[in-house]
């Protein structure tokens, strides 16, 4: 597992409380490493729940997984998922027309849970079809407890003959 | 199978030799089942008023009703070069990317009036340049037109009551080189599993299987299942015919 999760850096309060000799210099030193470090965290909010900290999540995703059911325009698919997180992973793929696709996809890290949503364009060729759009995560339980996110990149295949997806999901949330 | 035919009103344009052309479009399920996967069987007959044949065909737009789910048909699982498809014919095509077949009727300028079969008109799936599915046709023409062509359609989202629509350019037929074009007097093909065979790799052995073919919609509206047919000829000129495949009662599926 390869979690990347920016809190705000604690390092700076050392920065600033050693500066008692060299101020001068390391003051805007200080100062660029809280830019830089705000720019990092870009919109995290401090969270008062002890045990959860706010943040942002560079989620790297990829998840495969096989047909469970199907119904109507709707193919259910179950699998797992590695990278930032993983876990189990539930995608409901629906395919509204011959080149467009929404998707609910349910990703269970461990106690845990992150609820998104996308749509994408859908490409049928031969054997494969691919689709590339975009995510939005809605919310998360657990340790991704008020997670949300928009914009993530959400691709993938269906291999036609049997209905298994791969899907690739990347991009930042917040937690 | 569910069968229907109709004739509709003609849209030439006002000219001085402007013709009347006038299409009628068959459709049907088979089986016609809601829900089911199925093989599309469509045709069209195209003539004038005056009792020419009509100018020749440069284009069709097939439009077919909504509902109808490509969710989890295996049709097209494999993908036909269009030069390998116009060079070898259906030789060169994998097994898997048939998606149909039929026939054409054209008439040359120098005919009788009664008309030419073309008896092969092949279906396969194409590739996707656009992302859309693609279907490829090849007729084979022998005698008195010896020609053979390969053409694409594309199949793209619709609205209203139909869900997707084949957008088609028919290539110009050359009755002989440099001579004029053949007319196009009818089309029939299948889009579905019905007598293909398709092929797969189990545990090293080659198995052959019927893919499963698009589906019926699940419910059928009121009228039946619509389908319409736009054609456009050289001239300029265009027409269109509509088709309904009835909703048989449950009793009969």
């Amino acid at each position: 597992m390869e979690e990347v999760i920016d809190h705000k850096a604690s390092g700076l309060h050392g920065a600033f409380g050693h500066a008692r000799l060299g101020v001068r210099v390391l003051a805007p030193v200080a100062i660029l490493l809280a830019l830089l470090a705000a720019g990092f965290v870009g919109a995290a909010s401090s969270r008062a729940d002890a045990g959860h900290s706010a943040g942002t999540l560079s989620l790297n995703e990829t998840g495969r997984l096989h047909l469970t059911s199907h119904h109507g325009f709707t193919l259910n698919e179950q699998g797992t998922t590695s990278g930032t997180v993983s876990g189990t992973i539930y995608i409901h793929l629906n395919i509204t027309s011959t080149n467009r696709v929404t998707a609910e996809v349910n990703i269970y890290p461990s106690g845990s849970s992150i609820t998104g949503s996308a749509t994408a364009s859908y490409h049928p060729s031969g054997g494969i079809a691919s689709f590339s759009g975009t995510m939005t995560v809605e919310r998360g339980t657990g340790r991704y407890r008020g997670a949300h996110g928009t914009g993530l990149s959400f691709t993938g295949t269906v291999q036609r003959v049997n209905d298994a997806v791969t899907v690739r999901v990347s991009g930042r949330m917040s937690t | 199978m569910a069968l229907a035919v109709a004739l509709v009103a003609v849209l030439a344009p006002a000219s001085a030799l402007a013709v009347s052309e006038q299409a009628t479009l068959n459709a049907s399920f088979s089986p016609d089942r809601l829900g089911a996967p199925t093989t599309i069987t469509f045709g069209f007959h195209l003539a004038t008023t005056e009792g020419t044949a009509p100018p020749p065909l440069t284009g069709m737009d097939l439009e077919m009703p909504a509902g109808m789910n490509y969710t989890t048909t295996t049709l097209g699982l494999s993908i036909c070069q269009p030069a390998l498809l116009a060079a070898k014919g259906l030789a060169g095509c994998p097994p898997n990317s048939r998606l149909g077949y039929g026939s054409a009727d054209v008439e040359v300028p120098f005919g009788t009036g009664a008309g030419h079969e073309i008896p092969e008109v092949q279906a396969v799936s194409g590739p996707s340049p656009k992302g859309n599915l693609t279907v490829l046709f090849y007729a084979n023409g022998l005698y008195p037109v010896y020609a053979q062509l390969a053409f694409s359609g594309e199949v793209l989202p619709d609205t209203g009551p139909f869900g997707s629509q084949l957008a088609t350019i028919v290539p110009l037929i050359a009755s002989v080189p440099g001579g004029p074009d053949v007319s196009v007097l009818s089309v029939t093909s299948t889009i579905g599993p019905s007598h293909l065979t398709y092929y797969k790799h189990v545990h090293g052995r080659l198995v052959s299987f019927h893919p499963r073919g698009v589906a019926v919609p699940e419910h059928c509206p009121h009228g039946g299942f619509p389908f319409s047919a736009n054609f456009t000829f050289l001239d300029g000129s265009h027409t269109s015919a509509q088709t309904t495949v009835p909703c048989v009662p449950a009793r009969h599926r």
